[in-house]
């Protein structure tokens, strides 16, 4: 539920392109940060990680296309830098096929990759908290996609209210404005021939909707995300404790 | 959602959007994003998907899946509609017409279109990392798709999933994907291992494919255009709502005369009877 699955051409321009340079600068210091890895046996997981990820957000659990991220494994077992790396390559395919608006790919990454890159940092301080234990990677793990999940819906919603969602304003014509005739470039622009009513999204029923239906997703999206690095850390510990990339 | 089957679509048709050139294709479905971004007409914006959806008929693939893959983000704009609702009811509309068109344009790239192709005309706009990514993981999907389905009849057969033992079956669902990422990623090891002995150096051979302007490229091209010039058009023109009507005529003949021409000559001749 972290998802924003706003279509094209709602979200203001500006806002939008915001996002791909955010995005943008992310991906570049996250490349950057890479450079010195080894990356033969890196890409196949970014890979394996990114397609788990497709699959998981194509498999609907409820029929409302309710569906698990595994953001957070992929933080988790990629690290920050390429989990943020592989979030955009999952955006980028899904929306192709109509998952998301292509034009809020960048909005997307921004959002659910600090899902990924909270996930890992989350992972590894309650490790260290939890100790050496048998169940410490699987709790660790739930208690880290409960979390991150949780402040990406929260950054979902505020994204919603930062952009000043009006679809009367966004989706108006700026006559006078030669350049807002094609794009509303101007989110707070008065139109003087054409009073616009103030009807923004009603934030509060949003993020109402958003949270009510999102706490059973964080749940569940915690218990399996546990029980997948359970799993992993048992079978091959090197992939969940591996260095930070 | 069957991404086997939208591999399987964009492979096999051959339609005249299935043998154009890539590069005109995402050309054209950027001008029909470009038009949906800037147009808050609801009629331009019924009319185009009723064009993309006479396009859908062109292409000769199965009408009613493309048509259901692509509605898909509908689900979620209308969490957004509702929440934009004020009595009116053209603002929501509006707002789901433009998932649906904005879906329905990039189904109809992705199922003309082979992944590899689209990420090879990507290739002059993404650093050699991300390039390589999307390439192993469209090559993984396939890994997982094929070996998911035995997992979860594996575990089906073997009473992993039972009834009212929710716990049990959520430990064993994870464990499955647990398991999946495991063997998926010895396999793409190998995959990707196999692909640098045969000299593979972060490029694909389809990576330099030809971008010549040749006559099967008109066509998306030319649908591409009439649908950014309408759209401009009721962008720039205040009076150009009250033609409107005429182009919901247009889109509407243009689907009817399409699917009489594709689909009557079956109907009379007793073909989807027999299927």
């Amino acid at each position: 539920m972290s998802h924003i699955h706003i279509p094209d051409g709602v979200m203001p321009i500006w806002f939008v392109l915001a996002g791909w340079a955010a995005t943008a600068v992310i991906l570049y210091f996250c490349m950057r940060r890479v450079r010195d890895v080894e990356l033969g046996r890196k890409i196949p997981l970014i890979g394996i990680v990114s397609a788990l990820m497709i699959l998981g957000m194509t498999l609907d659990i409820i029929p409302i296309a309710y569906h698990i991220n595994m953001s957070v494994i992929a933080g988790i077992v990629l690290g920050p830098a390429l989990g943020f790396i592989s979030i955009f390559i999952v955006d980028l395919i899904i929306s192709m096929f109509g998952h998301g608006g292509v034009t809020v790919v960048g909005l997307n990454t921004l959002i659910v990759g600090t899902e990924a890159m909270l996930g890992f940092y989350f992972f590894r301080v309650f490790l260290g908290v939890f100790g050496a234990g048998r169940l410490s990677p699987g709790m660790s793990a739930a208690l880290a996609a409960v979390l991150s999940l949780i402040i990406s819906t929260c950054l979902m919603i505020g994204v919603v209210y930062i952009s000043q969602i009006n679809p009367e304003r966004v989706l108006h014509v700026h006559k006078e404005n030669p350049l807002g005739k094609i794009f509303s470039l101007e989110p707070e622009g008065e139109n003087k021939r054409h009073k616009i009513e103030d009807k923004r999204i009603d934030i509060e029923t949003f993020a109402k909707t958003v949270f009510s239906l999102g706490v059973f997703g964080w749940i569940l999206e915690g218990v399996i995300t546990g029980f997948v690095i359970r799993y992993v850390s048992r079978v091959r510990p090197d992939l969940v404790l591996s260095e930070v990339t | 959602m069957d991404i086997g089957i939208i591999d399987y679509y964009a492979n096999s048709g051959k339609s005249f959007l299935h043998r154009a050139l890539p590069f005109y294709k995402m050309i054209s479905i950027a001008l029909v994003l470009l038009s949906i971004v800037i147009t808050s007409d609801f009629i331009v914006l019924l009319s185009i998907y009723l064009m993309l959806t006479g396009l859908v008929i062109l292409t000769r693939l199965p009408f009613f899946k493309i048509i259901s893959i692509a509605a898909y983000p509908a689900i979620f704009a209308l969490l957004f509609a509702i929440s934009s609702l004020n009595g009116d009811w053209i603002m929501p509309a509006t707002i789901v017409l433009k998932a649906l068109d904005a879906a329905l344009a990039m189904v109809i790239l992705i199922t003309t279109t082979p992944y590899p192709s689209v990420f090879a005309t990507l290739s002059p706009f993404l650093p050699r990392l991300i390039l390589e990514g999307l390439y192993l993981t469209y090559r993984s999907l396939f890994i997982l798709l094929g070996l998911m389905g035995n997992l979860f009849r594996a575990l089906k057969v073997r009473g992993g999933f039972g009834q009212r033992s929710y716990i049990k079956n959520v430990r064993n669902f994870a464990s499955g994907i647990g398991l999946l990422l495991i063997r998926g990623l010895d396999l793409s090891e190998r995959l990707y291992g196999v692909m640098q002995v045969r000299g593979y150096g972060g490029r694909m051979a389809d990576e330099n494919s030809e971008r010549r302007f040749t006559q099967k490229d008109i066509l998306p091209l030319a649908i591409g255009l009439f649908i950014f010039g309408v759209s401009l058009g009721a962008r720039l023109e205040e009076g150009f709502s009250q033609y409107g009507i005429y182009l919901l005529l247009f889109s509407i003949v243009f689907i009817l005369t399409l699917a009489f021409y594709f689909y009557a000559p079956n109907i009379i001749r007793g073909v989807f009877w027999k299927r």
